[in-house]
């Protein structure tokens, strides 16, 4: 579970995020829309504290994200829009080394493959070195790292850009795993088909404040689109 | 948990090839040194024994003549040289190995390889010394600096915190991780270090010298863990790795090259060592004027020949039972020790001074600690060069006076063809050498040692704060 309490941001004056609230309960999956610069990723940092909150709480699983910092972070997986990977470390390698450090559980060699081949990493990639990855593929490696960690809320940075439709396709059908696992899901994306595909809600935000919520099941695609634009015209 | 970060750290240097490359020259500058150090170690150690055979030799087959010319004749001391010099050639360079003890004189030491040095050479000489105390921790920045920074910087880093690592376990994994790929490095070298030492050097010396391998390696090792620490903790907090390796470069430089020049520089100024010419020309001044500088040499032979003649109650120096020479030869050696006591007293005095002022500085450069000990272990300090002057000059002033004691007691004052031989020259006994043991040497390295530790606490306790104050 996610939660935002009155949770704000303010940048040497300036706002980043106006008092937010917001509560992801498990099995639902919360899409953050809007512009670049709206308050998507600032929301996110928050609730990984890596920044420190202007006023308000950020609580995984009910737990206070800056006064349990380490405890906070063992609850939840994080998917930038970049996995950033090892280098010099094989696929298999980064998933292990992730996974030891972010799982209490201990997986054998067989599991973090069946983590690998399960994010849709072609065979035969997982014992090459990540250097020689494409995006998506490194995207994919750090699908695995979430799903192997097992967590109950999960934080998604626009994690499909730059992926292809089948990519993004195969990813989506992952997220909807997860979520039936009973995971709390918040993902900030650009993607509006996506978001309305897999997204149980959705919020649009605009200059660090959220500007609407829907239901995405009381919602065609065409409106979302509709209520979207009405929202970002100035 | 640890031992999966160690692991991974270790992983990623194996394969990154600009640790193989600047971990291979390394490897082969320490091992070359090494190698040089032990061929002079080797070569030395010969013809120290075969000099010190020959100088007894000599002493014994120098034929018949007066004991007078005998102590002129004189004999050499070689300071004996430790297995582990071969690491750190430490002052011996510059205070000299040798010295020629004669009659009237305490003699400099001679055979200073830093004066037939060119000067370049002086910069570069390419010793264990200098490749453990300048280019290890050189290598170990250059392998360390972008630890966080370029974690931040590809991104990473990000990941690795979202995981709920503590950050300080980040660190020490870290940390231990290049611990042991530089143990890749450093540790062949010191067993084939300690292999070529075994085969060479005689199994006394070897047994003894041990311990004090050990305690340069613990000195050696709680240095780099000072480099890697510090490096750790600079590239936690700096902005960038660009700054990181800065910032590094100039610990490394101020820690390497300035506070050891600035600091010969500041104890020469505040304990000022008076030039050799300088030096002798005191003594000879002292020597001829009297301590007090108003009691000439001929003045002093004056009233020792009354004493004399008062004491056997005769009236001329043909008619003491004693022969005047020998006993004003030995007076005249004494008055000479008494002058070479006061001035060499000073001069030690100084150069204990100007060390004090180096051992105090190891606050400002680690370095200067484990400089200090390394040369101590090695048995090549200046307070272990002292130990050894002083036991040659006494040995010089036994010889002395058993050689004018025999003329005074047995050459008549007529006699001027009274000689002595072989059979004299060997009741005077060969100079036998006890290099001070180790608890002697550790007792002035106290300051040292605990500045070295000092230091390394100071550093893993900045490292590990440095890394919980680290954003992503």
């Amino acid at each position: 579970m996610l939660e935002a309490q009155n949770l704000s941001k303010t940048y040497s004056g300036t706002p980043a995020l106006h008092p937010l609230s917001l509560k992801i309960e498990p099995g639902e999956v919360y899409c953050l829309l809007g512009a670049n610069g709206a308050g998507k990723t600032t929301t996110i940092n928050l609730f990984l504290n890596f920044i420190e909150p202007t006023s308000g709480t950020a609580l995984v699983n009910g737990l206070d994200v800056v006064q349990q910092p380490l405890e906070s972070k063992r609850r939840l997986a994080y998917i930038p829009e970049q996995v950033m990977l090892y280098r010099n470390l094989t696929g298999l390698e980064n998933l292990e080394y992730f996974t030891a450090l972010g799982s209490t559980e201990t997986f054998s060699k067989g599991q973090l493959l069946a983590f690998l081949d399960e994010a849709g990493l072609p065979a035969g990639a997982a014992e090459k070195r990540v250097s020689t990855y494409s995006k998506g593929m490194r995207q994919k490696v750090g699908i695995a790292i979430a799903s192997a960690k097992g967590a109950k809320a999960l934080l998604l940075d626009e994690p499909t850009s730059g992926l292809d439709p089948k990519a993004s396709n195969e990813f989506s059908a992952l997220l909807k795993r997860l979520s039936d696992g009973g995971a709390a899901i918040l993902m900030a994306t650009h993607d509006l088909f996506r978001a309305k595909e897999t997204g149980t809600r959705v919020g649009i935000m605009k200059h660090g404040r959220m500007m609407a919520e829907l239901r995405t099941e009381e919602f065609g695609h065409a409106d979302l689109e509709r209520v979207y634009l009405e929202h970002m015209h100035d | 948990m640890l031992a999966t970060i160690v692991r991974k750290e270790f992983t990623e240097m194996m394969r990154d090839g600009r640790f193989r490359s600047s971990a291979a020259i390394t490897m082969a500058l320490l091992l070359g040194a090494f190698a040089l150090g032990w061929q002079h170690y080797s070569e030395v150690n010969a013809q120290h024994e075969a000099a010190r055979k020959s100088t007894r030799q000599d002493w014994l087959h120098q034929g018949d003549k007066n004991p007078h010319s005998a102590a002129h004749y004189g004999v050499y001391a070689f300071k004996p040289k430790m297995p582990l010099s071969l690491v750190d050639h430490g002052v011996d360079p510059y205070v000299g190995v040798a010295s020629w003890l004669e009659a009237h004189k305490q003699n400099e030491f001679r055979f200073k390889p830093a004066q037939d040095a060119t000067a370049i050479q002086r910069l570069g000489e390419m010793t264990g010394a200098t490749v453990l105390q300048l280019l290890i921790p050189m290598l170990i920045v250059l392998l360390t600096f972008p630890a966080f920074s370029s974690e931040r910087e590809q991104g990473t880093l990000r990941q690795l915190l979202s995981l709920g690592v503590r950050p300080a376990q980040l660190a020490w994994g870290k940390a231990l991780g290049i611990a042991l790929a530089l143990s890749v490095l450093l540790v062949p070298a010191t067993l084939l270090g300690s292999a070529a030492l075994a085969l060479s050097a005689d199994q006394g010396a070897m047994a003894a010298s041990w311990p004090r391998a050990a305690i340069m390696a613990l000195g050696y090792l709680a240095y780099f863990a000072f480099f890697v620490a510090i490096s750790l903790a600079v590239s936690a907090v700096a902005p960038s790795s660009r700054f990181a390796l800065v910032a590094l470069l100039g610990v490394w430089i101020f820690n390497g090259l300035v506070v050891p020049k600035a600091v010969s520089d500041i104890a020469r100024l505040l304990h000022p060592t008076p030039s050799a010419m300088e030096f002798a020309r005191q003594i000879e001044h002292d020597i001829e004027n009297g301590i007090n500088g108003h009691d000439t040499t001929d003045q002093r032979a004056e009233e020792l020949k009354q004493r004399l003649l008062k004491q056997y109650n005769v009236d001329s120096v043909e008619k003491l039972p004693v022969n005047f020479n020998g006993i004003r030869m030995q007076e005249g050696e004494e008055h000479g020790n008494d002058v070479f006591d006061k001035h060499y007293t000073a001069l030690w005095q100084t150069f204990e001074r100007q060390r004090q002022v180096h051992e105090l500085a190891a606050l400002a450069a680690p370095v200067l600690a484990v400089r200090s000990l390394s040369m101590s272990m090695a048995g090549t300090d200046f307070a272990q060069h002292a130990h050894f002057a002083k036991a040659a000059e006494e040995y010089r002033r036994v010889l002395n006076r058993k050689m004018n004691l025999e003329i005074a007691h047995h050459q008549k004052p007529d006699d001027s063809g009274f000689t002595r031989g072989e059979d004299f020259w060997a009741t005077m006994p060969d100079f036998q050498y006890t290099a001070p043991d180790l608890a002697w040497i550790l007792s002035r390295q106290r300051l040292s040692l605990a500045l070295l530790a000092g230091w390394m606490v100071a550093s893993l306790v900045a490292m590990a704060a440095a890394a919980g104050k680290m954003r992503v």
